[in-house]
């Protein structure tokens, strides 16, 4: 004849309003601990969400870069820079790539048309570009095989600087000026867009906006007419799938060591790589902060105990008055024990509701990308209910043991 | 028929390094129906006899049976339900639940017994009524009188039909009008049949009692069988 939860759970929300600044006060820690945790999670999956983002605007996790080692000593004697017949050597050691685009920069290079000037970072390409960078011409055409081939001499413009010196008027067929070579416009590249983290003002609004800035000739053109001086020095590689990366990337690395006389002087990069190691990395962040919100959980739950310990302490009386009309030891553990759950698992609900709203501010005072979920909500409501569970035992075990006699004669 | 009997009751205390025997060997029997009231000064064992009648307590050794039932040696849990059952708790200070209404206050023994809260809402408005508080049921004990609140205290003590009624100086607290009402409660609840138990070091309430059981240094010298 035990009394029903539904009881317990009655008695214990009638004690918690009777006494509410008490119960406000018990609850802070968790509230707080729990409003933590959200923020955390919030975080810690936001950075993951824009990471991915970020990869995935820069051409996927099938992605292999080739890059100049910069820890490299030339004291030892090589030159990180690859020739065409280089090229064609790489490209034919590893056929089951789905592309292959050496480029070569030309930063500081200035593109003429008529009385415009216009900055702009050209870069020798070819045309497996649009293929690794997930990015071709949406007007006109972009660089083929037999630009290459022939060393031609067109350009494909960058959506800005088409824009800008051109002012919306048609650019496909006219001619701008380079180094003192005419290039036939052949193409403009579709826009790139993505808003900027945090909607930080001083860049603009689109974090991929520099891209909209350059400019795309063939790399045999660039090499032989424009910048003798300018050397390939960085690859990117598409691999046939994110799994098939790593495998593809130790291939490379293998390659173009033996084609260097085993000098290490390039770095060979598997974007794949990079975001499983940044994940870990977030991981290792996100931990630290959930063990810090598992310590204020805990401190929170300290002194809940204490202060349920002197309720019971004040109660001993109506303690004891319940057990002479016939309350069974287990009836009043229930009573303690659902009254510490339903004060923490309110407090967690607090917490939440905070959390959710400093979440999107702490977003933007951070600058980060904040993405919350529903699983949050429900490890926040579950863990708080834990927290009373464990910190309630030792109150609720107290209570029940209180011998009737003695409890009726406390004042 | 015997509703309370017992044989040799010894309660010893351990108080630290000595041992204090507050009983020292009572045999009593209590008829149904009956109305006896215990006597005797401070220290002499009247509340450790009453708390051990009460089943808020268990003996050291002998044996007690309730209703025909032994209890001196039931576990606690199982003391809980009889207590619940057969015994009607009536206080000196009343022991009402202050943050309750009365009315929740009378459910309290048929909650811990386990009765629905429609039913025992009912049955404590009942009671209630029968004890000339039904206009009051939502009233906090704070806001009612010393007489009034003694008034609750039975009605939560008889809401479960004990088997006994238990009352501890249920007068003491109260001016001599209200204590003149209660006691004429306690006749009225004998007179329909009810075993009440009372305990009193006032001789002129003892003698409204069918009987006096009077203790002296545990034992009982007078009046322990009907």
């Amino acid at each position: 004849m035990a009394i029903h939860l539904s009881e317990s759970l009655k008695l214990g929300l009638a004690d918690i309003l009777l006494r509410k600044v008490r119960s406000v006060v018990t609850v802070i820690g968790i509230v707080l601990g729990v409003m933590c945790i959200m923020v955390v999670l919030a975080i810690v999956s936001g950075m993951n969400k824009s990471t991915m983002t970020w990869m995935q605007e820069r051409g996927g996790l099938s992605k292999i870069e080739v890059y100049p080692n910069w820890n490299y000593n030339y004291a030892q004697g090589g030159q990180a820079s690859f020739n065409l017949r280089e090229l064609r050597f790489i490209r034919s050691q590893i056929p089951e790539a789905l592309a292959f685009n050496p480029s070569a920069s030309n930063w500081e290079t200035v593109l003429r048309y008529g009385e415009m000037r216009f900055r702009s970072t050209v870069v020798g390409v070819m045309p497996d570009f649009t293929i690794v960078e997930e990015w071709t011409a949406d007007r006109g055409r972009f660089i083929k095989d037999i630009d290459i081939d022939e060393n031609s001499n067109v350009i494909v413009l960058g959506s800005n600087v088409a824009e800008e010196m051109f002012f919306g008027r048609n650019p496909l067929g006219e001619y701008v000026n380079l180094e003192g070579q005419k290039m036939q416009v052949v193409g403009v590249m579709k826009h790139r867009y993505m808003q900027t983290q945090g909607g930080e003002a001083s860049f603009g609004d689109n974090a991929l906006d520099y891209l909209n800035e350059r400019s795309f000739i063939p790399i045999s053109t660039l090499l032989s007419k424009i910048d003798p001086v300018s050397r390939i020095q960085s690859l990117d590689i598409r691999a046939s799938s994110p799994e098939a990366a790593s495998g593809l990337r130790k291939k490379v690395e293998h390659v173009i060591l033996n084609l260097k006389a085993g000098k290490k002087l390039f770095e060979v990069r598997s974007a794949k790589e990079e975001m499983d190691s940044m994940k870990a990395n977030s991981r290792i962040f996100g931990a630290i902060f959930v063990l810090i919100a598992v310590i204020s959980l805990l401190v929170g739950g300290i002194v809940i105990m204490n202060i349920m310990l002197a309720a019971i302490k004040e109660r001993t009386r109506e303690i004891g008055v319940r057990l002479a009309i016939g309350a069974r030891g287990r009836d009043i553990f229930l009573q303690f024990l659902v009254q510490t759950m339903l004060i923490t698992t309110l407090g967690g609900a607090l917490g939440i509701l905070l959390g959710f709203g400093i979440i999107g501010q702490v977003g933007k005072y951070l600058q980060l990308t904040v993405a919350a979920s529903f699983q949050m909500i429900w490890a926040a409501l579950l863990v708080s209910a834990g927290v009373g569970m464990i910190f309630g035992v030792f109150p609720a075990i107290r209570a029940a043991r209180l011998d009737p006699v003695i409890a009726l004669r406390e004042e | 028929m015997e509703i309370i009997r017992t044989q040799n009751l010894i309660k010893d205390y351990n108080l630290g390094k000595i041992k204090v025997r507050a009983l020292s060997g009572i045999d009593l029997s209590i008829r149904k129906g009956e109305f006896v009231a215990i006597m005797g000064p401070s220290g002499s064992g009247k509340s450790t006899l009453m708390h051990i009648i009460g089943c808020l307590d268990r003996p050291s050794e002998g044996q007690y049976y309730l209703d025909e039932i032994l209890v001196s040696k039931m576990p606690r849990s199982a003391l809980a339900t009889v207590r619940n059952r057969k015994i009607g708790f009536v206080f000196q200070s009343f022991n009402l639940l202050p943050h309750l209404n009365i009315l929740k206050n009378v459910e309290l023994p048929l909650m811990y017994g386990g009765m629905s809260a429609g039913k025992r809402k009912l049955r404590a408005r009942e009671i209630l009524e029968q004890v000339g508080l039904g206009d009051r049921l939502r009233h906090k004990p704070t806001e009612l009188s010393g007489g009034q609140r003694q008034r609750v205290a039975i009605a939560r003590a008889i809401v479960n039909d004990p088997a006994i009624l238990l009352a501890d100086e249920p007068t003491g607290n109260l001016d001599s009008q209200a204590g003149g009402d209660i006691l004429e409660m306690f006749n009225n609840l004998h007179k329909t049949g009810n075993t009440v138990i009372m305990v009193t070091h006032d001789q002129a309430i003892a003698n409204r009692a069918d009987r006096i059981i009077r203790i002296m240094d545990g034992k009982i010298v007078d009046g322990d069988t009907p």
